[in-house]
């Protein structure tokens, strides 16, 4: 226990606590103070994310006490588990914004493609650990893709964008650190661009609309272009030290939409400015560089690749979600890992972390052995 | 221990991760330190908007300061097409749709089977009944200014609207001022009443410099509300407000600049009067079997209307809040033109009124006077023009009492009436040099007729006084002697309204002077102080003797002592007066005669008049048998009031 306590990373653990204590304060400004309230207090959404928040916590110890290589042998019951939950989002799903992502249990509510990531990275690492300098070939490179395109696909039918463009990186991030040959993803890449018109032509309209919204955001001021505009000003106003909290005007007055999820960025930015916006970016970048180190320590390629894509999933998300609130990038609807109000996401992100720590408690075994 | 090597993908991958980090701290920087202010500005144009204030409108009085018309306060349901969030249009329309009862697309309708409400009304001919998708689109040329989707809606479903408010973004209820026109029917010619700017004159409203008027304002349409219409309307206030994103009011920020309420309006109308006048016209067209009529009853001495009836009248009430389509046809289609004041508008030949303005001439003209005598045989005969020899080709001229009046004076021939004595004053006969055409047309305006008295009311016509040219114009024709003869007892070509014939007698009540008619008295602020005082207006002094005028007026009130108009002779007070057949175009009657409107005008006392009076009945006959009782009734009331 002592050895566990000692490599147990604090500082990630610290880093994580002050996300989630942000998270909670900018969903408190852009829900209940500007005027948002549930019926009772456990309806209010600030609360909310602070109880999943602790649920999270709390698996995230269970889990960095578990050895993570019992996870080795449970990939594929995981894996089989995702994507027949995935394909449960399309008969009973829930909708929202024209999606189909939620499953209702009553309790609670649960969003399978967030955890999708997570199974899709283990069963990755687990793979690519296995075959090791194979990746190299082709063949093997391609069933690694294989991997991963089932669950994308589903998740980009429900349609979820975003979600479905991560998991590309994060494979691509991890087959990289595996050694894939750049030449390989070369060729894959040029496939990529053939496929891209096809792709644009099955892209649902809003999302397309996104897209031109995004080069030319005056075009249509009240439509399609109002979210992204809204974002700018709120950013935008919020100078060297923001409005002050609670006192955003574009938060308050409900002029930003979905503030609680893919504009949070947005309302703290406004509310608190440069210097708050400095502050996450920090944070985000210590919790990122901390599960590197992880990787690095790991101490076999399951527990490095392992590392690897949770640190893609939380930095690629982020660096989507931020720039589609500064205008780097159209709105293609994801969220900011652990500030966005979201149960799934959190809790996943949670399990993830708690996976790293243990990769991380681990790492000397083999010293001892 | 040993070190592992670190992998160097893993520090490609900070490497990757910082630079990423620093591209989003760049932008954020852009965005919030060289953009801020930009932004600020943006941020500020979302949620601060300059709006107005209405004013209240100014209310109407009548002379004694009775409240005629007033504001009530009615609710409006307008939505700000800038507020409608694009994702929620569809079932925001839907709600709106069901709770106003309004149709979602624009409808075009012949028939209705409910009354509907429309802002955009006058002037059409085919009936439209605008759905709210519709103006919106209209709406969203200007997407900050609400759109007015209906007005006069009820209490219940304004309140219903205000609790939906979280789920009906963008939509407002607000609270206007309606008139309430407590007289209705009784004063609408006189008061007019309020409607939307018309389309044709959007852009003279709009575009008036220092003019605040908003596309959705209330503007008068007729009447004192039209004529008046900057008095009443104050001036608006204005404030910066803090809107959210749904367009409400959350704060108002700085001061505000207070709206001005309108000037109220006193009139020279009496209420009393209007109403006497008003049952007495109805009884006498009723008698004569008429269904239009006018009375209008001046100060002779001012120039101050006492009473303007117009019948049938119509109840300015249904035009508030957007007038129902069966109402309106209702209104246009009846052949009695309820909507229009025929005081003003209704040009009629004068018939034997005329004749105190021919009688004024002759006399100034030195052509007859107090003592001269003019033969009426009953029927005199106008020799062919280019055969006077041939008596076989002379054309008869009657007078209408067919046995004849014998010698006359002139006060006996206004008395009776006579034709033919008249005939011989304006166009001559035999030896007996007349007026002639040009000098009665020029007596005739120095009277006022021909154009317009200029009295502060819309729509007056200006008569016709016609003239050589005009008839060889319009005819093709030459003037002959038989339309002088025609002309001198009011028939003919020549024209008048009721208002011009009432203000000539007027003249000849007073001693010669030709007054502006006003009808409205006085503007006051909304303390009650006078912003505008009562001033009475001289059109002209007539250039006629005043020896002569009294003449004229000896033959008026011979006429009711022992005349044609002795129906008017009432015991306590002295009346003048002059009555009036006038023929007009229409079918003949068993004996072949012409059907005609009955005409009076008087006035009273004879010793220093107070009140002048015109009554017209359209088709009623005989002036001294349907109109004179009319003016009786009323002289009788407004006297009796006055010795009170």
């Amino acid at each position: 226990m002592r050895r566990a306590t000692q490599h147990f990373d604090f500082l990630l653990l610290g880093a994580t606590l002050l996300l989630i204590l942000y998270s909670v304060t900018m969903i408190y400004s852009a829900t209940y103070l500007s005027g948002e309230r549930g019926q009772n207090l456990w309806d209010t959404l600030f609360v909310r994310q602070a109880i999943h928040a602790l649920v999270g916590i709390g698996l995230l110890f269970l889990v960095a006490r578990i050895d993570y290589q019992y996870l080795e042998l449970l990939h594929r019951p995981l894996y089989i588990l995702v994507i027949l939950s995935l394909l449960l989002v399309f008969v009973v799903g829930h909708g929202s914004f024209g999606a189909q992502r939620w499953l209702d249990f009553n309790i609670f509510t649960f969003q399978p493609s967030e955890l999708a990531k997570l199974i899709v990275i283990i069963t990755l690492a687990k793979y690519l650990a296995d075959r090791g300098p194979e990746v190299k070939r082709f063949p093997y490179l391609l069933l690694s893709l294989v991997i991963v395109a089932i669950p994308m696909l589903l998740i980009y039918l429900q349609p979820a964008l975003g979600t479905a463009l991560i998991l590309a990186v994060v494979w691509l991030a991890m087959v990289l650190v595996a050694g894939a040959r750049l030449r390989h993803l070369t060729i894959l890449a040029l496939l990529g661009v053939l496929c891209a018109p096809l792709i644009w032509l099955s892209l649902e309209d809003y999302m397309r609309e996104r897209v031109m919204v995004f080069l030319n955001p005056q075009q249509d001021p009240l439509g399609a272009g109002y979210n992204m505009r809204q974002a700018l000003i709120a950013v935008g106003s919020g100078g060297w030290i923001g409005q002050g909290f609670g006192s955003g005007s574009q938060n308050q007055l409900h002029f930003l939409r979905v503030r609680h999820t893919d504009y949070i960025f947005s309302v703290l930015g406004e509310e608190l400015g440069f210097v708050g916006v400095l502050i996450l970016l920090l944070l985000l970048g210590t919790l990122l560089f901390r599960i590197l180190r992880a990787a690095d320590l790991a101490r076999d390629d399951f527990g490095k690749l392992i590392a690897c894509g949770v640190a893609t999933v939380i930095g690629f998300q982020a660096f989507v979600n931020i720039g589609m609130n500064i205008g780097l990038i159209p709105a293609v609807g994801t969220s900011l890992p652990f500030m966005s109000y979201g149960g799934s996401g959190l809790i996943t992100l949670l399990l993830a972390e708690g996976v790293v720590q243990s990769i991380l408690i681990r790492h000397r075994k083999l010293e001892f052995q | 221990m040993e070190k592992r090597k670190p992998d160097v993908k893993i520090t490609l991958f900070r490497t990757i991760i910082v630079f990423l980090l620093s591209l989003l701290a760049l932008q954020t920087w852009r965005l919030q330190i060289v953009q801020g202010e930009e932004s600020q500005e943006r941020a500020n144009r979302n949620r601060f908007r300059l709006v107005s204030i209405p004013a209240a409108r100014g209310v109407i009085y009548d002379r004694q300061g009775r409240l005629l018309v007033r504001n009530i306060p009615s609710f409006i349901v307008s939505i700000v097409p800038a507020d409608l969030p694009p994702d929620r249009e569809e079932e925001v329309i839907q709600r709106l749709a069901s709770l106003l009862e309004m149709p979602v697309e624009s409808q075009l309708d012949s028939e209705l089977s409910s009354p509907s409400q429309s802002p955009h009304l006058l002037g059409l001919e085919q009936w439209f009944r605008p759905g709210i998708r519709d103006l919106i689109e209209e709406g969203r040329k200007n997407p900050f200014l609400p759109v007015i989707l209906a007005h006069d809606v009820p209490r219940e479903v304004a309140f219903l609207i205000e609790e939906e408010h979280l789920d009906l973004p963008g939509v407002m209820v607000q609270i206007e001022a309606q008139r309430e026109y407590i007289g209705g029917p009784l004063l609408s010619h006189i008061i007019g009443y309020v409607g939307p700017i018309p389309e044709e004159e959007a852009e003279s409203y709009l575009e008036r410099p220092g003019s605040d008027y908003e596309p959705n304002d209330l503007v008068g349409l007729t009447g004192v509300e039209l004529t008046f219409e900057e008095e009443l309307r104050g001036k608006k206030g204005r404030k910066h407000v803090e809107v959210d994103v749904a367009g409400r009011e959350v704060r108002t920020v700085g001061s505000a600049i207070d709206p001005q309420p309108g000037y109220n309006l006193i009139l020279t109308i009496d209420l009393d009067l209007q109403k006497e006048a008003t049952e007495a016209l109805q009884e006498g067209m009723t008698a004569a079997g008429s269904q239009s009529g006018v009375v209008v009853a001046m100060d002779p001495q001012t120039g101050e209307i006492l009473a303007l009836v117009s019948l049938p009248s119509y109840d300015n009430n249904l035009f508030m809040g957007g007038i129902s389509f069966e109402d309106y046809q209702a209104l246009q289609e009846d052949p009695h033109r309820p909507l229009v004041d025929h005081a003003l508008t209704g040009q009629y030949p004068l018939g034997s009124t005329f004749k105190i303005i021919g009688a004024a001439a002759g006399l100034e003209e030195g052509i007859i006077n107090r003592h001269t005598i003019i033969n009426c045989p009953g029927t005199i005969w106008l020799p062919h023009r280019f055969a006077p020899e041939d008596p076989s080709l002379a054309q008869p001229f009657h007078c209408w009492w067919k046995p004849g009046h014998g010698s006359l004076s002139v006060v006996s021939a206004i008395a009776q009436s006579c034709d033919i004595f008249f005939y011989k004053l304006a166009g001559g006969y035999q030896d007996f040099a007349g007026l002639g055409l040009p000098t009665l047309a020029y007596y005739a305006r120095l009277f006022g007729l021909g154009s317009p008295t200029g009295i502060d009311l819309p729509g007056e016509n200006e008569g016709l006084i016609p003239s050589e040219d005009w008839k060889r114009l319009t005819y093709g024709e030459t003037w002959v002697t038989g339309d002088t003869y025609n002309m001198a007892i009011g028939q003919g070509y020549i024209l008048a309204t009721p208002l011009q014939i009432l203000n000539a007698s007027a003249a000849v009540a007073n001693g010669g002077t030709l007054y502006r008619p006003q009808i409205v008295r006085e503007v006051r602020d909304a303390e009650g102080k006078i912003v505008r005082p009562f001033r009475k207006e001289v059109i002209r002094q007539l250039p006629i003797a005043p020896e002569n005028l009294a003449l004229v007026r000896e033959g008026m009130r011979a006429a009711v002592v022992w005349g044609t108009a002795w129906k008017a002779n009432l015991p306590g007070v002295a009346v003048a007066g002059k009555t009036g057949s006038a023929e007009y175009p229409g079918p003949r009657d068993r004996e072949g005669k012409l059907p005609t409107h009955a005409w009076f005008v008087a006035y009273a006392p004879v010793e220093d008049p107070e009140i002048a009076l015109v009554v017209f009945i359209e088709g009623g006959g005989e002036g001294s048998v349907t109109a004179v009782p009319v003016a009786a009734r009323i002289l009788a009331g407004y006297f009796d009031l006055s010795l009170e």
